[in-house]
């Protein structure tokens, strides 16, 4: 035994096994970090013969960078480097004058290797979103307040029925510059929301605080100033007084472990209706290989081999008292690093109901070609290009009329007999007063159309409009004619249709038939089941309908061709996600695009995709950062959402972002990487060591972190502007920041031991060989006078 | 043997050395030659194209050399912004030979003449190959055209624009890991190209407001003062009013002098397109002279950049190294002399073209990876001469500034080689780089690594020294020992090995502590700007790992008997380990550090 021990020490104390252990922790560090590259080809020149992988990243391993450099043997090789530097130093190193240099060298490593102990096993480092205001609303005569993000497009509806009210973020402007008052020229952060009620639509402007400059825009008919300030039109600043609108600091209280670090998959649940999720971690899910127990989970592209099978049943089962269903057991079953969610139209079979449903490819002049998806009973599914194309069913040959019909109108003249339909003509520019005439020039009645516009949203409905100007014999109405006769109402010329709604005059009756309306394309199904037709309204003529058959190209004006690829009269939909090819995923994507799949006890198990953040609803998602929750329905019937995201860490603060400020370089931001200078956030703190208020802004930029109880905060991602595009009405960013947080416990012990290596190197290097050579000079002086005894002075 | 027959094969030795020193001389003053004439003669074929279009020969461009230009957050002269601008359009290669400066105004004039030119470059030949093929295909008559496209990978607009091209460069396009780089590349490329374009970010026109935020404005912008009939412009949402706060009568100057520029240019005549140049150059720094840079700075960035950012100094550095390289092997003096003059003259350029790059960039040259390379190699410069004033006449005179020669021989060579990885432009640093420490943990890292080099340089002459024969030896006294020694005898038998072994360990002990120093200094950056000291990316990995190499051979040192062997050895992995980091994780493997 004593043996044993002394061959282990003798080992730990040899030079020779030191260099071993270095040699290994040279190998491990490379493997890790660089992978490993081998031929794959008995032709080693050929360009294909060599790969490089991460073998880090091989199922077998499944890890992170950080996780290969935590992994036990790794933690045993720094062990044993230890170990043998402390006995090796203690055993064979006398500690003498000469070797002060290896002492303070090996003690600073020791050092060291404490601080890096004390530091890993502490860390934590993740991300926290900060967005810059969310908007508060109120509506007299409902209950409570409903808050939404400041952001572009973010949406709430209040009340019901005629008192709704339908408030959309329209515009934001972070550098508004403020007009009035001892604040003029100063800039600040401007959100204006579109509210459009039953019989109203303007613009409320909110300016971040400074509420007393809250006012409301109306909209007019003038095209030289199309909008005009509430309070020089009606002298007072707000026209809906029912509404209070402010804006407030939209606080974070999380920040999101970092994945890519150490794995940190999480589920969030919560019970319908509630706001609070709750966390479960889902340990054992993999990061870069995907996982999937049978080839029916996803969709496989038939040009590539199916991909092998590797089952996985990781369990997520509750851990915090608060969950929402403790009882349930989650089950992660599959995973994807890198799917796209895609819809396939199957065939549902005889028995299923009739749901028309058809792929039409539409080349263009140029042979760019688009493909469309759609089902005629699915409103989210039944148009594409947004309305340009579309698909219907019919039941009778009339609503084809109605489909290939122009816009009309009918007028109705009491007193002169009339009764006509007029097709609708939109006025040229610049030809203001051609009235068309109502039941022939002579009747002395006319009418001009102003504008029309089609598929307007009002009070959760689709209305459309017709604006017009009505001449009779003695006077000149404008009257605003809706599909949905009950709406249609006078008003008086120039007031925009803000004023109580004026009953429309009674002596000249106006409806109002919407013709195909913005659809260029209509595939019409029906009457029959397999009838086919093709209702076109390309240009300026009138819309002409064509029967077509499945893979039949037909001719479009405009250079166009379509062709119906397939066509299932009763089709159901199919949701999978495809595994995205490895030479099309995008490179710095990390998680981003990452799914899994969630056995539900009870019910079908589901593909969920992953959302960075677990905020509580989609008003409150960020550009950019997308958030897929999803409600499912346990066994017993409650309603359970879930959320795929990761963990999550409390910043025992609220934090706030009072203004984001982006600096240039000269001239200006251009939109180019080279022409930004900084990115600066100014936040502010609320908890019990600000005293429970909102502390002053600091300032958190690049390379300048702050810390606050005990997390520091570095300036990490912003939101840049982006030009609107035709799925995107574009935004002019700084909306919100997303500063890293993360702890640092024990760098100091790291930084101390690293100096005193530093001085440990200097004295080895450079004093020592200055002692050594003055000794062995002194030895020679001595050897001159005794020459036996200098021969051992040298030899020390 | 009698005394004659001594004296005589002293005689003949003598001649048979003189002759090999002779031969070596003459080959290497021939590769000196040869580099030369390969340069010449790149120089010589341009001008011959350019004798063929007089009139790209007889413009007079000089004026615009003073003119600056805003772009992408900086002022440049035009010179150096129609380089880098260009550069997008035909990478490191010259389209006729021109200069960029004409290219990029020719493109703008005569957009129309471009439209079939071979002047797009495509990166790689896994890109060109199946645009070649494609093009072959269906028109046989192009292969000579696609054999030149494939070696200099310029090919036309037409040619891409062609529909059969189209689904093949979708095809590279949708390879995110391998060819969309490229494409992105082209896509620019046809972009920039473009006369729109290059009229939007020709911004010359310097702002009104002493305000460093104010844009500069385009030539477009006020161009159509002087247009005849600017009722058409304004269709087209061009500004036809005088931009607001400047002198009105400049900005007609100006304008005036661009019409003069465009019709002179457009007809090929030289004297009013010369005219014309001067005129708008004067005007345009009349408009707001207290905005506008000095114009000696631009004149000097533009001729660094014509002057291809001084890399050939290479040339230099190479020949004090064959001189050095003689006066160690023949132990002849004076060519030791004369490689110890000729690498000062080396470094005083060096250290003018490191002064001109700092003054017109105006920060301190080392953020992006030229300049990391090539202010290294300065650094290893600085060492070299300094130890030779302190070895002056000691047994290791030379052995610095030959290790130094080296390295800045090969860094400035693969600078000029190389122009797309290590690019010269001027650009603005990145915000997350604007931070003293950039400047302290970067300049200490690099030092450290072209030590390292050094260090490998000198180790492999010891290896080289041991294979012709040389007996076991090491440096005494942790290696300075060796270096004590006086005379250029000891460079005789085995006192070489010993002072080879101790130049190693001088260079590698400097070279461990900058390494250990920077990678500590790293560390405290990152900690406060990524929030983690370590975070085991890869470069922080090998920096780490080029240090264990020599942890390691500090402790083997200590351990054979052969140490002299083993210290050149991992002297050399250590430099291999730090050249990986350098080139293969930068390139390939890419990290957090990828910016430099």
């Amino acid at each position: 035994m004593i043996r044993v021990v002394n061959a282990i020490y003798d080992l730990f104390s040899s030079v020779r096994f030191g260099i071993v252990l270095l040699v290994l922790l040279f190998i491990f560090m490379s493997v890790g970090s660089a992978g490993i590259v081998y031929p794959v080809h008995p032709n080693l020149f050929h360009p294909d013969a060599w790969v490089h992988q991460q073998m880090r990243q091989w199922r077998a391993f499944e890890m992170t960078e950080f996780e290969w450099f935590h992994w036990w043997p790794f933690n045993a090789l720094i062990a044993m480097i230890a170990t043998t530097l402390v006995v090796t130093t203690l055993r064979r190193i006398p500690f003498r004058v000469v070797n002060l240099g290896v002492w303070t060298i090996h003690t600073g490593v020791i050092v060291l290797i404490v601080g890096s102990f004390i530091y890993f096993q502490t860390k934590v480092e993740g991300d926290a979103p900060v967005a810059r205001r969310k908007v508060v609303l109120t509506v007299q005569g409902v209950e409570g307040t409903v808050e939404l993000l400041a952001a572009m497009g973010a949406t709430a509806t209040i009340g019901s029925g005629d008192s709704a009210m339908t408030i959309e973020v329209a515009e934001i402007d972070p550098e508004w510059e403020l007009r009035s008052g001892s604040d003029a020229g100063d800039l600040s952060y401007s959100v204006k929301l579109l509210v459009t009620t039953a019989t109203d639509r303007f613009i409320r402007q909110l300016i971040a605080n400074h509420p007393q400059y809250t006012e409301d825009i109306l909209f007019t008919d003038d095209p030289a100033q199309p909008m005009k300030r509430a309070i020089k039109e009606r002298g007072q600043a707000l026209v809906e007084s029912r509404l209070t609108a402010s804006l407030d600091y939209e606080s974070q209280q999380y920040f999101y472990v970092r994945n890519d670090l150490t794995k940190a998959w999480a589920l969030y649940l919560r019970s319908k209706g509630s706001a609070m999720w709750i966390e479960r971690p889902m340990e054992g899910v993999p990061l870069y290989n995907d996982s999937i127990s049978s080839h029916g989970d996803v969709f496989e592209s038939p040009s590539t081999t199916a991909a092998p099978l590797h089952p996985m049943h990781v369990l997520v089962p509750a851990v915090a008292a608060n969950d929402p269903c403790a009882d349930v057991t989650f089950s992660i079953d599959g995973y994807l690093r890198y799917a796209q969610t895609k819809t396939r139209l199957l065939s549902g079979g005889a028995q299923s109901p009739f749901a028309p449903a058809a792929s039409i490819e539409v080349r263009g002049a140029e042979g760019a070609q688009t493909t469309y998806q759609l089902m005629a009973f699915d409103p989210e599914r039944s148009s594409g290009d947004g309305g340009l194309i579309r698909m219907v069913a019919l039941t009778s040959e009339e609503q084809l009329a109605k489909l290939q019909g122009v816009s009309q109108i009918r007028c109705v003249i009491p007193a002169a007999n009339i009764d006509v339909i007029e097709p609708v003509r939109l006025p040229a520019e610049g030809d203001q007063d051609a009235f068309m005439p109502i039941g022939g020039a002579e009747s002395g009645y006319g009418f001009r159309v102003i504008a029309a516009q089609d598929e307007l949203p009002i009070g959760g409905k689709t209305t459309s409009v017709l604006i017009i100007e009505l001449k009779t014999p003695t006077t000149t109405i404008r009257r605003w004619v809706f599909d949905e006769p009950s709406l249609t109402r006078d008003v008086p010329a120039n007031d925009g249709g803000h004023g109580a709604p004026i009953p429309p005059d009674p002596s000249v009756q106006v409806e109002y038939q919407r013709g195909a309306g913005r659809a260029i394309l209509t595939l019409a199904v029906g009457p029959g089941e397999n009838q086919l037709r093709i209702v076109t309204a390309v240009g300026n003529t009138a819309a002409k309908v064509q029967s077509v058959s499945v893979d039949e190209s037909i001719t479009l004006p405009a250079g166009l061709s379509l062709r119906v690829t397939s066509y299932l009269p009763r089709a159901r939909i199919e949701t999978r996600p495809v595994a995205v090819p490895e030479s099309q995923r995008i490179r710095d994507a990390r998680e981003l695009f990452a799914q899994v799949l969630v056995n539900v006890p009870g019910s079908s198990s589901r593909w969920m995709e992953f959302s960075p953040y677990a905020v509580d609803d989609a008003r409150f998602a960020l550009r950019r950062h997308p958030y897929h929750p999803s409600t499912v329905t346990l066994a017993d019937g409650r309603e359970i959402e879930l959320l795929f995201s990761r963990r999550r860490i409390p910043l025992n603060t609220d934090i706030a972002l009072e203004e984001f400020v982006l600096t240039s370089h000269e001239g200006g931001y251009t939109g180019e990487g080279g022409s930004i200078r900084d990115y600066t956030s100014l936040v502010r703190f609320r908890d019990a060591s600000t005293g429970g208020e909102w502390s002053d802004p600091t300032a958190v930029s690049v390379n300048s972190p702050i810390e606050h109880n005990g997390l520091w905060y570095f300036q990490a991602q912003w939101d840049p502007p982006e030009p609107a595009s035709q799925q995107d009405r574009g935004s002019r960013g700084l909306n919100y920041t997303v500063l890293g947080v993360g702890n640092r416990r024990g760098v100091q012990t790291q930084l101390a031991g690293c100096i005193i290596a530093v001085m440990g190197m200097l004295y080895a290097f450079y004093v020592k060989p200055v002692i050594i050579r003055r000794r062995t000079a002194r030895a020679k002086a001595v050897a001159v006078s005794r020459p036996v005894q200098a021969n051992a002075a040298v030899q020390s | 043997m009698n005394r004659f027959d001594a004296r005589f094969d002293a005689r003949f030795d003598s001649l048979v050395v003189r002759a090999q020193r002779l031969l070596v001389c003459s080959i290497g003053l021939a590769m000196i030659a040869l580099a030369g004439i390969a340069l010449a003669g790149n120089a010589r074929g341009a001008a011959d194209t350019q004798s063929a279009g007089a009139f790209s020969n007889q413009v007079d461009l000089s004026p615009l050399d003073s003119v600056a230009v805003q772009t992408e957050g900086r002022l440049k002269s035009f010179s150096s912004f129609a380089q880098s601008q260009m550069a997008y359009v035909s990478g490191p290669r010259r389209i006729n030979g021109q200069s960029p400066a004409f290219t990029y105004l020719d493109m703008l004039l005569r957009g129309e003449a471009y439209k079939d030119a071979d002047v797009i470059f495509v990166k790689g030949t896994t890109v060109r190959a199946p645009i070649a093929d494609v093009l072959v295909r269906v028109d046989p008559s192009l292969s000579q055209r696609m054999n030149s496209f494939m070696s200099t990978g310029l090919i036309s607009p037409s040619l891409l624009s062609r529909p059969e091209v189209e689904p093949v460069l979708d095809a590279l396009q949708s390879d995110l890991l391998r060819t969309a780089k490229a494409m992105d590349a082209v896509r620019a490329a046809r972009t920039v190209m473009t006369p729109e374009f290059l009229l939007d970010r020709l911004r010359v026109v310097p702002a009104a407001a002493i305000d460093p935020n104010q844009r500069w404005s385009s030539m477009r912008d006020l161009m159509m003062l002087a247009a005849d009939d600017p009722s058409a412009a304004k269709v087209a949402g061009i500004n036809t009013d005088p931009i607001v706060g400047i002198d009105e009568g400049s900005q007609r100057a100006a304008a005036a002098a661009w019409k003069s520029l465009v019709e002179g240019w457009t007809n090929g005549d030289v004297a009013a397109t010369n005219q014309a140049l001067s005129q708008l150059a004067s005007t345009l720094r009349a408009m707001n002279p207290s905005m506008y840079p000095d114009a000696s700075r631009l004149q000097w960035e533009s001729w660094y950049f014509a002057n291809g950012n001084l890399v050939w100094i290479w040339l230099v550095y190479a020949l004090s190294v064959i001189l050095l390289l003689l006066g160690l092997v023949y132990r002849w003096r004076r060519a030791t002399l004369m490689g110890l003059a000729v690498f000062g003259a080396a470094f005083l350029m060096q250290t003018a073209a490191l002064a001109l790059r700092w003054w017109i960039s105006s920060r301190w040259p080392n953020s992006n990876m030229f300049e990391a390379v090539t202010t290294a190699v300065w650094f290893g410069g600085c060492v070299a001469v300094l130890l030779e004033v302190v070895f002056r006449g000691r047994a290791a005179a030379g052995m610095f500034a030959l290790a130094s020669g080296c390295a800045s021989a090969i860094a400035l060579m693969a600078a000029h080689f190389l122009p797309v990885q290590l690019n010269a432009q001027i650009s603005n640093m990145m915000p997350v780089l604007h931070d003293v420490w950039l400047y302290i943990h970067t300049n200490v890292i690099i030092f450290s690594y072209c030590l390292i080099f050094m260090a490998a340089v000198s180790a492999v002459m010891y290896l080289v020294y041991r294979v012709c024969g040389g007996p076991a030896v090491f440096a005494r006294v942790g290696g300075t020992g060796a270096l004590e020694v006086v005379g250029a005898s000891a460079l005789r038998g085995e006192k070489l090995g010993e002072v080879l072994d101790g130049v190693t360990m001088l260079l590698m002990k400097l070279a461990f502590v900058l390494l250990w120093t920077g990678i500590v200094m790293g560390a405290i950056w990152a900690d406060h700007s990524w929030g983690r000291p370590w975070g085991w990316d890869p470069k922080e990995v090998f920096a780490l790992n080029t240090f264990v190499v020599f942890a390691v051979l500090v402790h083997v040192r200590y351990r054979v008997k052969d140490k002299g062997f083993w210290t050149a050895v991992l002297a050399v992995i250590g430099a291999a380990v730090m050249l990986f980091n350098w080139i293969v994780i930068n390139f390939i493997i890419t990290g957090l550090h990828s910016y430099a």
